[in-house]
């Protein structure tokens, strides 16, 4: 039993990273507009974070450093704080995203409006901060996240051609109605969502808030290859369920409450509350997460203890930093700002921000005086990390000009 | 003062993590204070400089560094009278990680801490829990 609530760190960050807000709407849109034709992106965004997420949990494990910690001593201070600076803003623009998500899932059932909903859910965020064990929140919500399979359900109740979606999904084509800049840009809005930098700042410093050791790495491997193929196959089916129930009808995907249309009209009511609970939970999932990393980024840049992991008096600057973001994250929201195109922003920034994050985490991976010479990373590791830092390189060349170009996808 | 030992200061030691004789982390290495020794002209690092402004001093942003550090002397938070300035005596091994052999509340380092603490912590409740189980 221990054995399998121990992925649940995976199983977060990945549910939290692949279809928190903004995911959700972009998958379903993606799915709505592309089919299955953008799915391979899915799968390479999925390789990407597994490789990735391996190696900083890895590097926690053995130095019970987390990534950020190792970012200024190994390259700088300037490199550092250029890096937290992006990180920071991005991490608040999707913490922003989260509370007003959260927000709009809980009026969805009550029927309150939303922006009057995003006070009460920034103090609930902040009183799982401030309260709730690591580990019971990484497996409440980690569990409750899981609720989203109700989608891959959904696909499978269609009883679909599968030949026909298997078909777009392995020769995929730019469909007739779209150009090659809008499924770029979408193509680079999923690859930055499967790899957003929170969720390796989030998985490393949950490392070491669970404790984990060099006695863990198996458990790292288990969370890794669980938890992200898992946020992986969640994202493909909210896809395919936009792509078979909306597309033909002709609906556009660009608010949350769309997202869960296919489940409904399928599965039925049963169906959409397990929907919206998985949708709940992902949301407030990202929020944790997000806001968590905001303290976790700042602190480990400075040196200051930091985490959970002891009494909130026994880290007392990181507690103001997670309290500062998710006030500030609150009031952006309650601006009315839409979250969709918040998250859209953030996505797409992170994606030209990206390489900044993961370059430092191959260099660390293969230090021995960290990681002894027993750990450090494997060559063909480090082929598969290479290849992607030249994807990772090329994607944050393009971001901003696919941006403009396309308006950003309209 | 013993006879030194030789570390490559810039990788061995700037920006590393500090940790007080009590395991708290406090800080990282923001500075070097390197004296020349008079007999041999040679060059060695006295003190860990880190603290408020510190690092801003460093990264040649002098006035808001400065500014800064005495913002905080102006707050008497910092007990200590060098302003972040830890000598070489005071640490116990270098490493990955830089070992203190005094404890936080002695550094200027920690200040923020403190402030942070009986300033805002201490005024919400449940601040005292252990949260890990």
């Amino acid at each position: 039993m221990k054995r399998i609530l121990g992925v649940f760190l995976g199983v977060l960050t990945a549910i939290g990273g692949f279809v928190d807000m903004g995911d959700l709407v972009a998958n379903a849109a993606t799915g709505a507009r592309f089919g299955m034709n953008l799915a391979w992106v899915v799968v390479v965004g999925v390789i990407g974070i597994v490789v990735y997420a391996e190696m900083s949990g890895r590097v926690a494990a053995i130095c019970q450093r987390p990534v950020f910690d190792l970012v200024r001593e190994r390259l700088g201070p300037r490199f550092g704080i250029a890096n937290l600076v992006a990180s920071f803003a991005i991490n608040m623009l999707t913490l922003t995203a989260e509370v007003a998500g959260v927000a709009i899932a809980l009026s969805l059932v009550s029927s309150i409006n939303y922006l009057l909903l995003v006070p009460f859910v920034a103090v609930l965020v902040w009183l799982v901060v401030w309260r709730m064990p690591f580990a019971i929140m990484e497996r409440v919500f980690g569990i409750l996240g899981l609720c989203l399979l109700v989608f891959a359900v959904t696909v499978w109740k269609i009883g679909p051609d599968w030949g026909d979606l298997w078909g777009q999904a392995t020769s995929p084509h730019v469909p007739s109605q779209e150009t090659p800049f809008t499924y770029a840009y979408f193509a680079i809005a999923l690859f930055g969502a499967a790899m957003t930098p929170y969720e390796v700042f989030f998985f490393s410093s949950g490392a070491v808030e669970d404790g984990w050791t060099t006695r863990d790495l198996n458990e790292n491997r288990a969370n890794v290859l669980i938890g992200f193929p898992l946020g992986g196959l969640l994202s493909l089916a909210i896809m395919a369920c936009a792509h078979l129930v909306l597309a033909p009808r002709d609906i556009g995907v660009d608010e949350l409450s769309q997202v869960a249309l296919p489940v409904a009209s399928v599965v039925g009511k049963l169906g959409l509350a397990v929907a919206l609970i998985g949708i709940f939970a992902a949301t407030f999932g990202a929020a944790l997460e997000t806001s968590l990393s905001a303290g976790y980024i700042v602190a480990h840049y400075l040196g200051w203890p930091w985490g959970k992991h002891v009494e909130p008096r026994g880290a007392a600057r990181f507690h103001v930093v997670v309290m500062l973001a998710i006030g500030a994250a609150m009031l952006i929201a309650i601006t009315g700002v839409d979250p969709v195109k918040v998250t859209e922003y953030s996505i797409v920034l992170s994606a030209a921000a990206l390489p900044l994050t993961y370059f430092p985490i191959l260099v660390i991976a293969n230090d021995p005086t960290y990681m002894g010479e027993d750990h450090v990373n494997s060559r063909f590791v480090n082929a598969i990390a290479t290849v992607y830092l030249v994807i990772l390189a090329v994607v944050a060349i393009w971001t901003i000009p696919l941006m403009i170009i396309t308006k950003a996808g309209s | 003062m013993t006879s030194g030992r030789v570390l490559h200061a810039a990788l061995h030691l700037l920006d590393h993590q500090l940790r007080d004789r009590d395991g708290r982390l406090c800080g990282k290495v923001d500075d070097l204070e390197l004296t020349r020794s008079a007999d041999t002209g040679t060059v060695y690092v006295t003190a860990i400089l880190s603290g408020p402004g510190r690092l801003l001093y460093r990264l040649g942003r002098r006035r808001l560094g400065g500014w800064l550090q005495q913002t905080a002397v102006a707050a008497e938070v910092p007990s200590d009278p060098g302003e972040g300035r830890i000598p070489m005596d005071q640490i116990a091994s270098f490493g990955p990680i830089v070992q203190l052999t005094v404890p936080a509340d002695q550094l200027a380092s920690d200040a923020g801490e403190h402030w942070a603490r009986d300033h805002v912590i201490a005024h919400i409740p449940g601040g005292r829990h252990h949260a890990a189980e």
